[in-house]
């Protein structure tokens, strides 16, 4: 008894911390940027797309959101809102810490490579989605979903660059596109321990299928509309989940 | 033993004032106040949503010294008011085309600004979806404002008087693009013009009739412009092809730029004819000087093309003498009150 009173400020404390809030767990993800296998290192990397031409890449930048995970069992937890802006130049911006995640099993994680059409039309927004960020058209309101900028000396533009800003939210141009990725194995995600997970990016998918992009043909790409689309459509397939 | 009870007592209190002072912001400051805009009756609701960025006095305040401060362009030569002068309702009186720094000229006449809390998208070509991101685009294109926003906001947190500002708009001194745009969108919101003598008349105020000539001209107005220019805004917000001549040397195709859509071409925006009289000049790139230049056109000088309104197809006959009634009339729009009001007016940036 004696022992027990002694302790009992102790557990005060802790049932004050630890009432009122639902046990939460923390899931990450690592973003690891590559060009058809060979590492993304912006400016001085050398690659070829799919259609052999030379290229290289000085900046590589795009959004994630409306974040999903599905159990296990098959249930689909929509995660809170939560926008990123992952940029190759940023390294911290390439881990992506995803908000509270409810403990259990899962399969796989979905999510969105841009904007969703509300936040492209709620106005002025902070934080990631903050125009300063250079990924907000101002002549023809919103979100620049992706964009990806080099030079190949194949392109015609001036100074052979190659730009591809993919946005464009309505209708028959939008140009979000849904992400599911399923785990190696099964993810246990409990409150002690935060998960990470090991996500690859390959530039290399943007003008590689199901639409082969040639910069001798097309070396920009700035406006919502087909060949956004058809960028969308390739680079949909970038993501992949590095197994252990 | 007692010891116990006494350190347990201890850190309850401890806790209890823990979850006091955060309740507690700081010491006691007098916050925003809160301002409620007054709206004629009988009007729809507006399109912004107030609810992220309700008004305050100090939020007005600080978007008016945005609005007239010409710091916001990139060689700190031109303000907002610089082209949106209030006796011209806030658009740019005798200049055809949107001026900028370092005199450059735009392709587009600077639209007026009032009532724009119930319009849902900005520009001539409907490209802007929202009043907040709307200073946006003049501020940073090379055109006008000439600005990069991010230098925009580092100029901005390094001025003292800006830092108090904000913090008395929004409660720190935080400054973001976030609160630039909302501050700014707050005095521009408040910029409302329903005091015309139209007005008046439609309201029945005792001793207010139109005459003769202008009631004539507001039956000419409803038979053959009201259709476009529907009241109570005198727009109908649509985009149309108004068979205004294309210039090729301006090579402006409108709204297609920013639906892609080719049934697009060459529409523009309806504007309001509130004001019409004092914001001269007329169309979206500003050729017409004069209100019967503009009468001219749709009686004579409406071009065809495959995206032409039915409306004007065959354009609108008007004579001399319906000409000077729909004057008369257009006169009616202009309020007066709304031009001269010190609220709005342009403020000295020291």
């Amino acid at each position: 008894m004696r022992k027990f009173l002694v302790y009992l400020p102790v557990v005060c404390l802790c049932l004050f911390l630890v009432a009122g809030t639902p046990p939460v767990a923390t899931l990450q993800l690592q973003l690891t940027h590559v060009v058809n296998g060979q590492p993304l290192v912006l400016q001085s990397g050398s690659y070829t797309n799919a259609a052999s031409e030379a290229f290289n890449i000085t900046l590589f930048k795009y959004y994630l959101s409306n974040f999903s995970l599905t159990t296990v069992g098959g249930e689909t937890i929509t995660l809170p809102p939560a926008y990123f802006l992952v940029d190759e130049g940023k390294p911290d911006s390439k881990l992506v810490k995803l908000p509270a995640v409810p403990p259990g099993a899962y399969r796989s994680i979905s999510f969105l490579i841009g904007v969703d059409s509300v936040r492209n039309m709620s106005g002025a927004q902070t934080g990631a989605l903050d125009p300063v960020n250079g990924m907000f058209w101002t002549w023809n309101s919103g979100y620049i979903m992706a964009k990806l900028e080099g030079t190949s000396p194949v392109s015609k533009q001036p100074a052979n660059l190659i730009e591809f800003h993919i946005g464009g939210f309505k209708g028959a141009r939008n140009s979000l596109r849904r992400v599911q990725l399923t785990f190696p194995q099964p993810v246990r995600l409990t409150p002690q321990q935060a998960q990470t997970m090991q996500v690859v990016a390959d530039a290399y998918a943007w003008f590689q299928q199901p639409n082969v992009i040639s910069f001798q043909q097309v070396s920009s790409c700035s406006t919502p509309g087909a060949q956004a689309m058809q960028i969308a459509d390739n680079y949909q397939h970038m993501f992949s989940i590095k197994a252990h | 033993m007692k010891a116990v009870y006494i350190i347990t007592l201890f850190c309850l209190l401890l806790l209890l004032a823990a979850t006091e002072a955060n309740n507690r912001r700081g010491p006691v400051m007098p916050g925003p106040e809160p301002y409620q805009l007054e709206l004629p009756p009988g009007l729809p609701p507006p399109a912004y949503d107030f609810s992220q960025n309700p008004l305050t006095r100090q939020g007005m305040a600080l978007g008016r010294h945005l609005f007239y401060d010409p710091k916001l362009s990139r060689d700190s030569s031109i303000s907002c008011g610089f082209c949106h002068q209030q006796f011209a309702a806030f658009g740019h009186f005798d200049h055809a085309l949107a001026h900028g720094v370092e005199g450059r000229i735009g392709t587009r006449s600077v639209p007026t600004l009032f009532n724009l809390i119930w319009q849902k998208n900005f520009m001539w070509d409907g490209g802007v979806n929202n009043l907040e991101i709307q200073p946006l685009t003049p501020l940073t294109d090379p055109n006008e404002m000439g600005m990069d926003l991010g230098a925009l906001i580092k100029r901005l947190q390094a001025d003292a008087g800006y830092r108090k500002m904000f913090k008395a708009a929004f409660g720190t001194e935080e400054i973001t693009s976030q609160r630039l745009f909302r501050a700014i969108t707050q005095f521009v919101a408040t910029m409302i013009s329903f005091q015309s003598k139209y007005d008046s008349v439609m309201r029945k105020a005792p001793g207010v009739a139109f005459t003769p000539e202008e009631q004539e001209g507001y039956v000419i107005f409803q038979q053959k412009c009201a259709a476009c220019h529907r009241e109570p805004f005198f727009t109908d917000f649509s985009y149309r092809n108004n068979g205004l001549p294309y210039l090729p040397n301006l090579n402006d195709v409108g709204r297609m730029r920013i639906t892609g859509s080719t049934g697009d071409y060459l529409k523009f925006k309806v504007p309001t004819l509130r004001n019409i009289l004092k914001s001269s000049p007329y169309m979206h790139d500003g050729r017409f000087i004069d209100i019967y230049q503009v009468f001219n056109q749709y009686a004579h000088g409406v071009q065809q093309s495959a995206t032409i309104d039915p409306l004007v197809k065959n354009g609108i006959a008007l004579s001399g003498k319906e000409q000077r009634e729909l004057y008369m009339f257009l006169n009616t729009l202009t309020d007066p009150g709304f031009i001269a009001n010190k609220a709005y007016s342009e403020i000295l940036i020291q």
